[in-house]
């Protein structure tokens, strides 16, 4: 009776095993169903992960710590759907699985896997380079930061590779390439800081990356960008190199030009008396004294606006006057005759009709 | 394609607030270079200036006998300070000083209270400022007095407003000249007008 019990009771032992073994491969398959189930609803292709450790997973039940290394080719792994609830089963797969066991690596995935808003691994495999690129370009993160998300985003673009290797190797290229390229970026950067009021700064290869020198950079480079401007403008100042001597440059042209705009206030306040005596000689035909091209150019909308000017006046005696006093500058370019014919039109206009009124009119309007 | 769908909506906030609260000296740069040169603006100035002109006269003549260069010169940088249209310090500073000694001149009598200056100056949140040697500090504070309204302007602002500044007073010198030539019928000589008289 004891054997048998003692059969009986090891085979009870013994099933429970089978059965435990059972259990788990059960729950195991139920946990891979699971996963293939929600992630669907996250729109990431889990399930691409799962057929092959599906099948391989059950070869890893029956030899759970075997010495393979299993390299899982992970065709199309986009860690999109990398919930808190997939973190749980995640460490519930083999060791030999190299995930991203970082809780930390997984949420910045999911972060950037919500940016990205991808379904297909190439879309999103572009997708988020695209977005840590311009991550990478705006944020000035110190290196070291860097390198999580750098990490992340490479196992999210490059599915078809064994991840460690793969995520050390892109590292270093996307860094290398980052610093590669800073003058670009940068370049874009200072296009961008025009319009913006922050500015970021990628630091280039050697250089400090705190915060305060980042910043003294960036003001630098906005200084000396409005000096070659200022350079370009004043004459004679391209070839001069120093802030000093470019600023002694500024300073003299903006004192020569405030002294020029003096001296010719002063000929324009000069000049006006001239002309209400020499009214006469202004009616008086001058051959090629004014030859000047913006002469009537100038002339003719000097022309236009005084008339819509003198609305409040009486206007048609004002308007014929202000006639008066252009049509005789401009009638010099014309003939004499012409001209004669002109001021004719103009006498018969006005009342007075006498040259002299014309000259007493024109000087009250100057 | 896809990377302009990847302008994700939290960068693309960030920027828009950003560019809200962005310098607005920020957007002229690009249009410095071309408006004080394009011959458009030189003929509305030198229109406006015409009529500025004749207005000084029109009001000084019964007081004065001649209208002094003086004015003439005010009447000419305030047409200026217009024809910039505000977008820059110095010719809010140019217009408001007018404004301000109208001010005065009336409160004289009334004996009010002056109005203080505003004069704002953008200072950088950013704690490291490069430090200037006491050469070019003195040079900076000689150019900031000569542009108006740029006494308390941080450096690569009053770079800005420079530039400006002198874009603007070339075109008044040329279309000074210009009428000056029109109405006397002389050409001026350039030259001689740099020298001091």
């Amino acid at each position: 009776m004891e054997p048998n019990l003692g059969t009986i009771a090891r085979s009870i032992s013994i099933r429970p095993n089978r059965e435990e073994t059972g259990l788990e491969s059960l729950q195991f398959r139920e946990e891979i169903h699971r996963l293939m189930i929600v992630p669907p609803e996250n729109g990431s292709s889990f399930t691409a992960l799962l057929e092959l450790p599906e099948t391989q997973a059950m070869e890893l039940l029956h030899s759970p710590h075997s010495d393979k290394g299993v390299t899982v080719p992970l065709s199309g792994v986009p860690l999109h759907g990398i919930n808190d609830d997939h973190k749980s089963y995640l460490p519930s797969f083999n060791g030999n699985l190299t995930f991203p066991s970082n809780k930390v690596l997984i949420e910045r995935a999911a972060k950037f896997s919500v940016f990205a808003s991808g379904e297909h691994s190439p879309e999103t495999s572009s997708v988020p380079s695209d977005s840590s690129a311009n991550l990478e370009k705006v944020k000035s993160e110190p290196a070291d930061t860097d390198s999580n998300p750098n990490s992340s985003q490479l196992l999210v673009s490059d599915p078809t590779v064994n991840i460690k290797n793969q995520r050390s190797e892109k590292r270093k290229e996307r860094e290398k390439k980052g610093k590669g390229c800073t003058k670009k970026t940068k370049i874009e950067i200072s296009q961008d800081a025009e319009k913006l009021p922050y500015v970021h700064v990628r630091a280039r290869r050697g250089q400090a990356t705190d915060s305060h020198s980042l910043a003294e950079r960036a003001r630098r480079e906005k200084i000396n960008a409005r000096m070659k401007l200022l350079q370009e403008l004043v004459p004679g100042c391209s070839k001069i190199s120093g802030t000093a001597l470019v600023l002694d440059e500024i300073i003299n042209h903006v004192q020569s030009l405030q002294r020029q705009v003096e001296l010719l206030s002063m000929r324009l306040a000069s000049v006006n008396p001239r002309i209400d005596f020499n009214l006469d000689s202004l009616f008086a035909p001058e051959s090629g004294s004014l030859v000047d091209s913006n002469f009537s150019s100038m002339v003719s909308p000097l022309l236009w606006p005084e008339i819509p000017f003198n609305g409040n006046r009486q206007q048609h005696q004002q308007q014929w006057n202000f006639d008066a006093l252009h049509r005789p500058l401009w009638g010099r370019e014309e003939d004499s005759h012409t001209f004669i014919t002109m001021e004719n039109s103009l006498l018969s206009y006005d009342s007075a009709n006498s040259a002299s009124l014309h000259s007493n009119q024109l000087k009250m309007e100057l | 394609m896809a990377s302009s769908i990847s302008e994700t909506n939290f960068e693309e906030s960030k920027r828009i607030k950003r560019r809200k609260t962005g310098d607005e000296l920020r957007d002229p740069d690009t249009i410095d270079r071309t408006r004080w040169r394009s011959e458009s603006e030189q003929r509305i100035y030198s229109t406006k200036l015409f009529e500025a002109i004749r207005q000084v006269r029109r009001n000084s003549s019964p007081v004065n006998k001649v209208s002094s260069g003086r004015d003439i010169q005010d009447a000419a940088d305030r047409v200026l300070a217009v024809a910039a249209k505000g977008r820059t310090r110095w010719s809010r500073a140019i217009l408001a000083s007018r404004l301000r000694l109208r001010l005065a001149h009336n409160n004289k009598k009334h004996k009010k209270a002056r109005v203080a200056k505003v004069t704002g100056s953008i200072r950088s949140k950013m704690p490291e400022k490069k430090r200037f040697i006491p050469a070019l500090q003195r040079k900076v504070k000689v150019l900031s007095r000569l542009v108006p309204g740029c006494r308390k302007v941080s450096f690569p602002n009053l770079l800005e407003e420079t530039t400006d500044y002198i874009s603007a007073l070339e075109m008044q010198v040329r279309a000074m000249t210009a009428l000056t030539e029109l109405l006397t019928g002389s050409p001026v000589d350039r030259l001689a007008s740099t020298s001091v008289s």
